[in-house]
């Protein structure tokens, strides 16, 4: 990106202290945002989300795996962010690795919850298929198409599209007969889901006579749950610069910012989790501020973002028909 | 596996010689300098390109030259198994140094010496035939930047199956053990830039698969020149001429 000049910096720092900034918004208006989802067929769930220039796609895929030890009751998610090198130049080889690391923890802190999975914006008690054997493994990628700042509110906003997106198994344990020749390893078929908005296929699976073997998992596409997306937190990213703070900062504004603050909030109005970045401290009371204002502008952002990805779910129902 | 069923259908129910569908889409990135989206049935591939701009690695200057890279890439979800590692692996950079030499063949690189143009391909969503998507889009985006070339350059793919030359592979005709011909051309000046084949095919049948490769692509640059010129309407509209 080409540096800004001293009157340009001036121009921007002056406009957000007067309550209006380079593209005519005010400090806590957010750019047009549009939401598709189900672009990406053979995954489970996609979505596609445009904040002005800012471009992302997240995808998510569900595979079989063990659950682990710890939470034998509890499926797994992993996250993960990649930065393209379309994005930006800088993004070319291992340029971009950095900041998908930091994007990628950020976001599993604010919808994962903790160590100990307390707390978490998506319930992974539903991801359990046979507890203590088999459970689903979520893996988010999402992709950085174009960069235009505000990352993380984006990509919040297109695992939050692609999770509503999707559909949870309903496992029937069916009876169960025993051969014993096929009780080595799980025999899983797997059948593309018929929807373009996929769904995480039913998975039928027979109960094992004994706790040690693995039991037999026939997954088909029929039924589905709806996965509880209500939990599942936004985040609002509010960047400091001068004496105000601006809610989705494009990356001219990103670049002479003091600090920022990203707090996700969920629909109750929780907060699930915060990440600083900047070096300039803040007053204690400038964050209490911050989270207050991020809870006010994350019921705005909620129902906007709601309207969008029903109506691009309608679209993408309208276009199978 | 029957390829080509006896009525002359493949797997997707396209005849031997038809192509799949195309689609493409002009500056679908903002920041870049040029942009495209290009599919080619369900292989969609999204290319930018930065440049001309100033050398980073100043030891790779060239003085009399513009300085062309590249670099393929494919997305996590692009294809139906997660693929771990998106960048950096050898399929990856061998496709990256392909489509770079294909481009450089075909940039006017002496009229901007000194300088580094990039390419930058990203593989949404993998179908077969990713490598010559990569090669239209970054005509394309090329195109869209305002980079000077020769001529346009398409890339299309051939493969034999079942007795019957086939245009346009996707995955699972890929996947089939047949050979897999991929032709890189440049329509105006009639040339070929990039020949690949894999898998062993008759020396006589040879020149008809790769003929069949050049009609593909003839096909595609029209349809790019359309698209182009669309394109430019759109901007003489927004400037009010």
């Amino acid at each position: 990106m080409v540096g800004l000049s001293l009157g340009e910096k001036h121009f921007i720092k002056g406009g957000i202290d007067q309550n209006i900034r380079s593209d005519g918004r005010k400090r806590d208006s957010y750019r047009p945002i549009f939401v598709e989802t189900g672009i990406i067929p053979q995954a489970n769930g996609s979505a596609r989300v445009r904040m002005g220039a800012t471009e992302v796609i997240a995808s998510v895929k569900a595979e079989l795996g063990r659950p682990s030890a710890l939470h034998p009751d509890k499926g797994k998610v992993a996250i993960f962010v990649d930065c393209s090198a379309v994005a930006e130049p800088t993004f070319e080889g291992r340029g971009g690795e950095e900041l998908s690391a930091e994007l990628s923890v950020a976001l599993e802190r604010c919808l994962l919850g903790g160590t100990s999975g307390a707390g978490a914006g998506i319930d992974l008690t539903s991801l359990i298929v046979a507890e203590g054997k088999i459970c689903w493994d979520l893996y988010i990628d999402s992709l950085v198409i174009s960069s235009d700042g505000n990352l993380l509110d984006a990509l919040a906003a297109a695992i939050k599209g692609h999770i509503s997106n999707i559909s949870v198994v309903r496992v029937m344990k069916c009876l169960y007969n025993f051969f014993e020749c096929s009780c080595d390893g799980v025999l899983i078929k797997l059948l593309k889901a018929a929807l373009a908005n996929t769904a995480i296929p039913k998975v039928n699976i027979s109960a094992a006579a004994s706790g040690d073997e693995q039991p037999e998992v026939d997954i088909s596409d029929e039924e589905f749950l709806q996965f509880d997306t209500s939990a599942v937190p936004v985040i609002i990213t509010l960047t400091q610069v001068g004496r105000h703070y601006i809610v989705d900062a494009t990356s001219e504004e990103e670049s002479h910012m003091s600090s920022a603050v990203s707090i996700s909030v969920n629909r109750k109005g929780h907060i699930c989790g915060l990440t600083k970045r900047g070096g300039e401290g803040l007053d204690p009371s400038v964050v209490s501020d911050m989270i207050s204002v991020a809870q006010h502008l994350s019921e705005l952002l909620m129902s906007r973002l709601d309207s969008e990805i029903s109506a691009a779910e309608a679209e993408g129902g309208d276009e199978e028909l | 596996m029957e390829f080509v069923n006896p009525e002359g259908l493949r797997l997707d129910g396209r005849r031997p010689m038809e192509m799949r569908q195309l689609r493409a889409e002009i500056g679908a990135v903002a920041r870049a300098d040029g942009s495209a989206v290009f599919e080619m049935g369900n292989t969609k591939v999204i290319a930018a390109v930065y440049g001309p701009r100033e050398v980073q690695n100043k030891s790779q200057q060239s003085n009399d030259q513009a300085l062309v890279r590249c670099e393929y890439t494919m997305a996590n979800f692009s294809t139906g198994d997660r693929k771990r590692k998106p960048k950096g692996d050898r399929r990856s950079t061998e496709i990256s140094l392909v489509i770079r030499q294909t481009m450089e063949a075909c940039i006017l690189t002496h009229l901007m010496p000194r300088s580094q143009i990039d390419i930058y391909v990203q593989v949404l969503q993998a179908d077969g035939g990713t490598r010559s998507a990569c090669i239209n889009a970054a005509t394309l985006a090329l195109a869209d930047a305002g980079i000077p070339m020769r001529d346009l350059v398409t890339s299309c793919s051939s493969g034999y199956l079942n007795s019957t030359p086939l245009l346009d592979l996707n995955y699972l005709e890929d996947s089939a053990g047949g050979p897999d011909v991929t032709v890189g051309f440049l329509p105006k000046l009639d040339r070929v830039t990039l020949l690949q084949m894999d898998a062993k095919l008759p020396v006589d049948i040879v020149e008809n698969v790769m003929q069949l490769a050049i009609e593909g692509c003839k096909a595609i640059a029209t349809y790019i020149r359309e698209v182009l010129l669309e394109n430019t309407k759109q901007l003489e509209y927004r400037r009010g001429l």
